[in-house]
């Protein structure tokens, strides 16, 4: 080997531009790489992401269409409140997204360590860090409201520069609030250092409040009862704060509805206009806020990484607490190693931010709905619908997450395998205290919901009853099935959660939790509803032979034993295949 | 090539180095010797730009770290303790992404790449995704990428964790070739053996204070004088109780 080193030809600063396409380049060239690997190793769960894409997508359209042929009718007007309220709320929620990625991929991601070494300008940095959150931002938009505009174009039948300017006008909104958050980050970061955590959640507080103030006021029941006119123009009036000209939302509400408008070739022509100029609108000033965002990430970023990279980790003793005492010292000496094991998972959790704010987020986005659902009248096959279609929305969050936290726990003991192996513990119980975890865990959550949302539905106390036992069926089935598939398919090399679960064994898993969460609800929800429809509704001169016993007692207490049978082979099977496994496994 | 200028640096209310002053030549192997939370890893970040001095500046190659990073950074090669590739890129591709982003010309950086691929002996898994890669490595592809636009500078932030004993072999020949050509490096260990074999200064640094800065003959000389083996001098310069040693400054450090 030689140490002689090559002529010193290197040594130039590049242009804007240069650096730009490199990190282009960069981009492209990882995202086809990421691709051509999920196509050879992970075909089964990117066929199951664009299948259910495309279903979403179409589910989304009917209902839009449907939607707007209704509201068409009654009055144009709506479509303009509408548009505002879903676009303002869009707005408030990219700003902090984007934020959060924008402070993760620039502040604490180990790429930055890297950018920040070479010759690169920090506002090349920035541009390439907040192209990558703008696109994990504002992906949802796309999947959301492209369904929706698509929609309101084709029921208003809007003339075809409508449809061309779709995406222009959704990529220039998005640019705004998404920048908006990046320099609000940036300048927090740089300046307000202290008061970073503070004022984040000041802010958060303060929208999530502002939120549920909109949302409450909106479904709140008012004077009138029914979702007439006058019902809906009370709704409006309490959403009128949307309507802001100074809005980005209103601009582009504006634009959409201006571009759709249809008429003689003259108002065509003049209504283009006005969508151009809402368009132009809201490119420039886009364009202004990278600017300055461009301006302070050139100004501010190495001086906040720096500051944030300076920041001492407050040292603070953590006395154990009475929860974590009381269950290790409760019980038999026998099952303290598995409490012990309960209370180490716990303790892992509780001090993983990313695990519980997930889980609070989206069940506390779920209590919220289940909250609002008293503003709305039913009858009882309506209630009983909703109560089981809230039953299987439970079930499939919770599913979310025995896949993506539940299922890599086995695999992610990997690495401290020698720890647990050395420990007098037999392996079986590493199984069961993750099991445990998990049902117990999620059954207090899982069931208050249920709870909740039949209370405000005024579901009857035998049908809620049904609903309880279904939902503490799902909490030990989808464990069972993230827990014992966990255990089966381990990859103890692996240390990402996201990757583990992204792969065949987490595809599988979810693909198995969603068929057993049909499973269950529907066996549970086919005798309640005949019984509704025989005996409510009075169409009791069909109820002979199998649906006179489908529809009775007899019916109810077949399904339920059902239901507690799929239930205990969800449990049981995978458990039993993954305790197998996992005693002759070699780390 | 390397100055600090009065340079401290603060977390909170802790010092975390302490108005250092050092030059450090061209074609110099300088290694910073010190225990755990002495300041090393503090003043490498500072070398290297991701961190700010509270106080005072850094120059390389007479560009302030602060006031002008880039110019600064054509000037630096960086090898990390804990060496940051991107997963889907091959380790020719990230060399050519570093090529680039150093302005490299294409036919140069061919060549460069080629020849580092062959020094650092990546040819076998060069053409792979980088998250197939094991530690040892990654660190020799970091190296490689640190050395591709022949910096001035050189860092080294524990440059031998993780690397086998043959590309142990690898780097120390590579750094005595390259400081003959005339690169300086400024590397932080733990090791006293490869401190000994390699630099031509050391500098000991305790809670943020140079405690020792001078030649290996120079630290001999004490050891003679004191009949303590190297590590026994280590262990005393570096113990709390120790105050600096009773010895003229030498040129460099103030």
């Amino acid at each position: 080997m030689s140490g002689q080193s090559l002529p010193r030809d290197a040594g130039r600063l590049l242009s804007p531009e240069a650096e730009s396409r490199i990190f282009l380049r960069l981009r492209a060239t990882i995202a086809w790489e990421t691709l051509r690997s999920m196509l050879s190793s992970a075909r089964l769960r990117l066929t199951l992401v664009i299948l259910l894409s495309m279903m979403f997508w179409g589910s989304l359209y009917g209902l839009f269409v449907e939607s707007f042929t209704f509201l068409d009718s009654l009055y144009t007007e709506v479509i303009s409140f509408l548009f505002n309220a879903f676009f303002s709320s869009l707005m408030v929620m990219l700003i902090f997204s984007t934020g959060i990625l924008v402070y993760s991929g620039m502040y604490s991601s180990p790429e930055s360590r890297l950018l920040l070494t070479l010759p690169a300008r920090s506002e090349a940095i920035f541009s390439h860090k907040f192209q990558e959150a703008i696109w994990f931002s504002s992906w949802g938009f796309v999947l959301l409201g492209s369904p929706m505009l698509v929609a309101y174009g084709v029921v208003r039948e809007a003339p075809w520069t409508y449809f061309l300017l779709l995406l222009p006008f959704m990529l220039s909104f998005v640019v705004i609030p998404a920048t908006l958050g990046s320099i609000c980050c940036m300048a927090m970061v740089a300046w307000l250092p202290k008061l970073r955590l503070h004022a984040l959640s000041i802010a958060v507080t303060v929208a999530c409040i502002a939120a549920l103030w909109l949302g409450w006021s909106a479904m709140a029941p008012g004077r009138t009862a029914h979702p007439s006119s006058a019902w809906l123009e009370e709704t409006f009036l309490r959403l009128s704060v949307t309507e802001q000209k100074l809005f980005p939302s209103w601009w582009l509400s504006s634009g959409l509805i201006e571009s759709a408008r249809k008429g003689t070739p003259a108002e065509s022509f003049a209504s283009l206009l006005d969508a151009l100029k809402f368009l132009a609108l809201l490119i420039a000033n886009g364009m202004l806020l990278q600017l300055l965002a461009a301006w302070l990430a050139g100004h501010s970023y190495r001086l906040g990484y720096s500051q944030l990279l300076g920041e001492v980790p407050r040292r603070r003793r953590r006395p154990i607490s009475w929860f974590d005492r009381t269950l290790t010292h409760a019980g038999s000496a026998a099952g303290r190693p598995l409490r012990l094991l309960l209370v180490k998972d716990l303790r892992l959790f509780r001090r993983d931010v990313a695990q519980w704010s997930q889980f609070v987020i989206f069940f506390g986005l779920l209590g919220l709905y289940f909250l609002n659902l008293q503003s709305f009248y039913y009858n009882n096959i309506y209630a009983s619908l909703i109560g089981f279609l809230n039953l299987a929305v439970v079930g499939l969050i919770l599913s979310t997450f025995t896949t993506r936290f539940v299922f890599p726990m086995i695999s992610l003991e990997g690495r401290r395998f020698w720890i647990l192996g050395l420990l007098p513990v037999h392996r079986d119980q590493i199984v069961w205290s993750k099991f445990l975890f998990s049902f117990l865990g999620s059954l207090l959550p899982c069931c208050s919901l249920v709870l909740l949302s039949d209370l405000m539905l005024g579901i009857p106390l035998a049908v809620m009853l049904i609903h309880e036992l279904c939902c503490v069926m799902l909490c030990l089935g989808l464990s069972g099935i993230a827990v014992g598939l966990g255990a089966r398919m381990p990859d103890l090399r692996e240390s990402s959660p996201s990757k583990l679960s992204s792969g065949f064994g987490g595809t599988l898993s979810l693909v198995l939790s969603a068929t057993y969460i049909m499973v269950v609800v529907s066996v549970a929800a086919i005798p309640t509803h005949l019984f509704l429809a025989m005996h409510v509704l009075g169409s009791g001169t069909a109820g002979q032979g199998f649906l006179a016993w489908a529809s009775g007692w007899q019916g109810t207490v077949a399904s339920l034993v059902l239901v507690v049978t799929v239930g205990a082979l969800a449990t049981a099977l995978p458990l039993r295949l993954g305790i197998k496994a996992f005693r002759k496994l070699e780390p | 090539m390397i100055e600090f200028d009065h340079m401290t640096r603060t977390y909170g209310p802790k010092l975390a180095v302490a108005d250092l002053t050092l030059a450090i030549p061209r074609g110099e192997l300088f290694a910073l010797l010190g225990p755990n939370g002495a300041g090393k890893t503090t003043t490498i970040k500072i070398l290297v730009g991701l961190l700010q001095p509270s106080r005072g500046a850094v120059r390389v190659c007479g560009f302030d770290l602060v006031r002008d990073p880039r110019n600064a950074h054509l000037h630096i090669g960086y090898v990390p303790d804990e060496p940051c590739l991107y997963d889907k890129l091959t380790g020719r591709e990230f060399l050519w992404f570093i090529a680039d982003m150093f302005g490299m010309p294409k036919h140069p950086a061919e060549q460069h790449i080629a020849k580092e691929i062959e020094h650092f002996e990546l040819g076998e898994f060069v053409d792979d995704l980088a998250e197939s890669y094991s530690l040892g490595m990654k660190q020799r592809l970091v190296f490689a990428a640190a050395l591709l636009h022949n910096p001035d500078v050189l860092v080294l932030d524990e440059p031998m964790v993780g690397l086998d004993p043959r590309s142990v072999r690898i780097v120390k020949d590579l750094l005595k070739a390259r400081t003959q050509d005339g690169m300086t490096v400024f590397m932080s260990t733990h090791t006293l053996a490869m401190a000994e074999e390699m630099a031509d200064r050391v500098g000991i640094m305790v809670r943020g204070q140079l405690r020792f800065l001078g030649t290996i003959a120079e630290l001999r000389e004490q050891m003679a004088l004191e009949t303590m083996s190297l590590e026994q001098l280590y262990l005393q310069l570096t113990s709390s109780q120790s105050s600096p040693p009773p010895r003229d400054r030498p040129d460099g450090v103030s």
